[in-house]
């Protein structure tokens, strides 16, 4: 062997053992995808202007709170619209304490006197833009928290979208998948109301019953609510598994509302249901004394929801004045009231989200799939290499060692690739279609060798010498090969451009096999030809 | 062995017939594809898919019914694969714009499906936490005993993909009949298993509807500008006539079969294009090659010594990966048939279209031109003699 072949078959050698080094264990190395291993891929939207609303509730509540335990008196705060708040009926004469209190809530808002005693704040864009940025953060933060909670191992949540306000959530191995949607999606914005009582009603506060319609409701309160009021649905369970709805007046300055919650867990009320005992923060807590206190012998309203979806669980009335630990009913089963002290105690989601894309493979289907990759692959190939060899003969035998050598490189590179993004803790992910394109690239790679081979018998029908006929086989191809594996990459480049996640998996099998059969079928095909004429140098025929 | 011994066939000959086959053929597909329309996928439709497997034999009529119950209006409720195992393939559709979406379509069709389970435990669904809780309240099993007997009840699901009987779990390892017995008080077993269920909203469905178009676009503009590079922009332009034939074809193929089009059939005609355009490349550098720098009068001749030349090589290339394709097609289950279709026909409608096709279109645009260039004669720096030159030079 001459020296230089020597050195040709060393990196040929160390190439080998580097692909061998991150591809083995291939368990370790090689991720399956949620298509083959089970598992569930959501894509949540956030919605960002929603994220405004309760932001805008959020001034409001404490806003309206601070007035209150300032004593500085006001007929309402109301929201015109998403941005946008309006207290209304203030003594004229407290004017800078106003201005104070507004500086100390929302400071970088555009706050001005627009009459007598009614003053209206405007939050600015950068504010906004802010508040929405906050609200995907906070979601996410949210939802990882609650996976993290129902013990899901190896999940992934991350941002998606051109604008960043998409999560992706990925869930291996989850079997049923309704209940981690159910917790995905809620955003648990937990609040405490006081009613208002319609002027009319003369009765006994701890037994009044709301109609079942908004316009019944409006009616008792003479045709319109007050500002300060807001309507709120509740939802009835009927003896017949059927529902009715019932219209609550209530406070929209919330006494406690969701940030105020330091924990909560699931428990039992004093029938033995189910229930969800909370604590609140020591500065809720006195709110919730002052409240409770003032409404003794009145209903307050637990509502709960998200920002364009909120509802009353429960009305209890209150017995005893409470400070800083209580309980909700809402008529529990033992998982409902388990995932919501769970979601309470995560935290709640500031904003409306909502799943828009949603699959899932369970885990029997996931292994069926590689089954079937396996069987197809190997009946494929195993075809491919007996006709080569039957065809070409010994050449055919050194494709096929090319073509072995490029499923390796491939799965190698699998292995790398997290190494060259930074990424050393993730495995790189084989999908479904990942496999078909492993397959297909090696039914593609195979073009070059025939090229090749082709080549070479032309040549050696022209009556060159098999050296020769070697050298030119490869030299008149390698333009070709270049030529052929180009397009094939430039169309599997628009397809990882366009495709998302499976489709993306085959994109990528795709390039790399296309990348490591120039080195294979051109490189590696070429030395072994050399090392059969190094040891034969004077031979007159080559099985080909 | 040699399947194509020198051969001289007059392919060129053949090329007025083909190029008026073809474009009937393509014409033909788009008839098809325009009065049958394609079958698209939720993917790019938004809508509901949910795929379940049934213990007893699945009735799809009691299955509509079910869901019509319920408020959902299938599109589609269907046998999948193997009729002994009893699998059901359902597509609900978006429903109607603007209207408010269920909450969670998927949970609910699931839920109209499976009915009341009255509060025991179904082990055809629960995950390997709660199975684990059941067990740990069997008489005589630790924690971590409970864990493991679930990790292996739930493995016997994934191998079985449904349970019919709990009695089937008493092979498992560790499995008492005291354990089972308390299993068979605490827990039951569905009538049906979860296979897979997606839910694509009708926002993505746009997106995901664009960004194939683009990407198919894109691509197909990309062999022109490479072509283009490498060869000529006629060349180019000769490819990507091949190209947009190959694809109307198949689409007519896929149509015509009713294979739904999923993002992986994107994925397929991405790669055929990819695929596809190898062929032609293969021959156009034979043509230039046999060309040797000098500007030829008549192309016929060459590309016909060319064709012939690169036949075997052809012939061998398309057949191996077809068999590679089929191979998929037959043994790579239901997800990866549409995709396995399209490429079937793809590289037989590909591996023609770069002889009968792309070739000849470049010798009739040729003649176009120089048709057009004899009315202006006498022009010996003309445009042929540069585009010659560019041959040459870029070989």
């Amino acid at each position: 062997m001459s020296k230089p072949l020597v050195w040709k078959f060393l990196l040929i050698a160390a190439v080998v053992l580097l692909a061998a080094a991150f591809a083995f264990p291939l368990d370790k190395r090689i991720n399956l995808g949620l298509d083959l291993r089970g598992g569930s891929h959501i894509l949540m939207q956030v919605d960002t202007e929603s994220a405004v609303r309760y932001e805008t509730d959020r001034v409001v509540t404490s806003l309206g709170q601070l007035l209150k335990t300032d004593g500085i008196a006001y007929a309402s705060i109301v929201a015109p619209a998403a941005g946008t708040i309006e207290i209304r009926g203030t003594d004229p004469g407290r004017r800078s304490d106003i201005r104070e209190r507004l500086e100390r809530v929302v400071r970088s808002w555009d706050a001005s006197e627009t009459g007598a005693g009614t003053w209206r704040a405007i939050m600015p864009a950068s504010y906004r833009t802010a508040v929405e940025a906050e609200a995907v953060e906070r979601t996410l933060a949210t939802i990882g928290r609650r996976i993290d909670s129902l013990g899901v191992s190896e999940r992934t949540v991350s941002r998606a979208g051109i604008d960043g306000t998409r999560i992706l959530i990925e869930l291996p191995g989850v079997e049923d998948p309704t209940r981690v949607k159910d917790i995905l999606q809620d955003p648990a914005l937990l609040e405490w109301k006081a009613v208002t009582y319609p002027p009319s009603y003369r009765g006994d506060p701890a037994s009044w019953i709301p109609p079942a319609s908004r316009e019944e409701l409006a009616a008792q309160f003479g045709g319109t609510t007050p500002d300060d009021t807001e309507l709120y649905p509740q939802d009835i369970p009927l003896q017949d598994g059927s529902s009715a709805v019932v219209w609550w007046p209530l406070q929209r300055v919330s006494t406690v509302a969701g940030a105020d919650l330091r924990s909560a867990s699931r428990s039992a009320d004093e029938w033995g249901d189910p229930a969800v005992s909370f604590e609140l923060t020591q500065d809720a807590g006195k709110r919730f004394e002052i409240a409770t206190r003032e409404n003794l012998g009145r209903k307050m309203a637990i509502v709960l929801g998200g920002p364009s979806d909120k509802r009353v669980i429960s009305a209890p009335v209150i017995n005893g004045v409470i400070r800083d630990q209580g309980i909700i009913q809402g008529g529990f089963t033992i998982e409902q009231a388990e995932d919501l002290a769970l979601k309470l105690r995560s935290g709640s989601i500031p904003t409306d989200v909502r799943i828009i894309e949603e699959r899932t493979v369970g885990p029997s289907l996931g292994r069926d799939s590689i089954r079937a990759g396996l069987t197809s692959g190997l009946a494929g190939l195993g075809a491919v290499f007996l006709f080569m060899v039957v065809y070409y003969r010994f050449s055919g035998l050194n494709a096929v060692v090319a073509l072995l050598l490029n499923v390796l490189l491939i799965f190698g590179c699998l292995g790398a690739l997290p190494f060259l993004f930074g990424n050393a803790g993730i495995r790189a992910t084989l999908t479904l279609p990942g496999i078909a394109g492993l397959i297909l690239s090696i039914g593609m790679a195979v073009d070059s060798n025939v090229l090749v081979f082709e080549r070479i018998r032309e040549e050696l029908r022209l009556g060159k010498t098999v050296r020769s006929a070697i050298e030119q086989g490869f030299s008149k191809a390698f333009a070709t090969i270049l030529d052929t594996h180009v397009t094939t990459v430039v169309a599997a480049l628009f397809l990882g451009f366009y495709g998302t996640g499976p489709v993306r998996g085959f994109a990528v099998t795709l390039v790399i096999g296309l990348v490591a059969s120039m080195f294979t079928a051109v490189f590696v095909s070429h030395r072994l030809f050399e090392l059969v004429l190094a040891r034969n140098p004077s031979t007159e025929t080559l099985s080909v | 062995m040699r399947l194509f011994a020198d051969t001289h066939i007059d392919f060129m000959g053949l090329s007025r017939v083909c190029v008026t086959a073809s474009a009937l053929l393509m014409l033909a597909s788009l008839i098809v594809v325009v009065t049958r329309g394609l079958n698209l996928g939720i993917e790019f439709t938004g809508g509901t898919e949910i795929q379940v497997r049934y213990a007893e034999r699945a009735d799809v009529g009691a299955v509509r019914a079910q869901l019509a119950a319920a408020g959902m209006s299938s599109q589609v409720v269907t046998t999948i694969g193997d009729p002994a195992e009893n699998e059901i393939y359902i597509r609900i559709g978006a429903g109607p714009a603007g209207q408010a979406q269920t909450a969670d379509p998927t949970t609910a069709a699931l839920l109209a499906l499976r009915g009341a389970v009255e509060g025991r435990a179904d082990l055809n669904i629960e995950d390997e936490k709660r199975v684990a809780t059941l067990l740990a309240g069997a008489p005589g099993l630790s924690a971590e005993q409970a864990g493991q007997i679930a990790e292996r009840v739930l493995d016997a699901r994934r191998e079985r993909a449904i349970f019919r009987s709990l009695d089937e779990l008493g092979t498992i390892e560790g499995m008492t009949p005291e354990v089972l017995a308390h299993l068979k008080r605490e827990a039951t077993v569905g009538p049906l298993a979860l296979r897979s269920q997606s839910y694509i909203g009708p926002a993505v469905g746009r997106e995901l509807v664009q960004k194939a178009v683009l990407a198919i676009l894109g691509s197909l503009a990309g062999m022109l500008v490479y072509i283009w590079i490498r060869f000529q922009f006629q060349w180019g332009l000769a490819a990507v006539v091949a190209l947009v034939h190959d694809t109307v074809i198949t689409l007519g193929f896929v149509s015509l079969f009713d294979m739904e089009v999923s993002l992986p059939v994107v994925a397929a005609f991405l790669t055929l294009i990819g695929y596809s355009v190898n062929d032609t490349v293969v021959i156009f550098d034979r043509i230039r090659e046999n060309l040797g720098g000098k500007r030829a009068e008549d192309l016929r001749p060459l590309i016909n010594q060319s064709v012939n030349q690169t036949l075997s090589r052809t012939v061998i290339t398309s057949g191996l990966t077809w068999l590679v394709v089929v191979s998929l097609l037959i043994f790579g289950g239901p997800p990866l048939r549409p995709f396995s279709f399209v490429l079937t026909i793809g590289i037989i409608v590909g591996s023609y279209s770069t002889i009968y096709v792309a070739s000849p279109i470049l010798v009739l645009w040729r003649s176009l031109l120089e048709r057009r260039r004899g009315k202006d004669a006498g022009t010996p720096d003309g445009s042929a003699a540069r585009r010659a030159r560019k041959v040459r030079t870029s070989g």
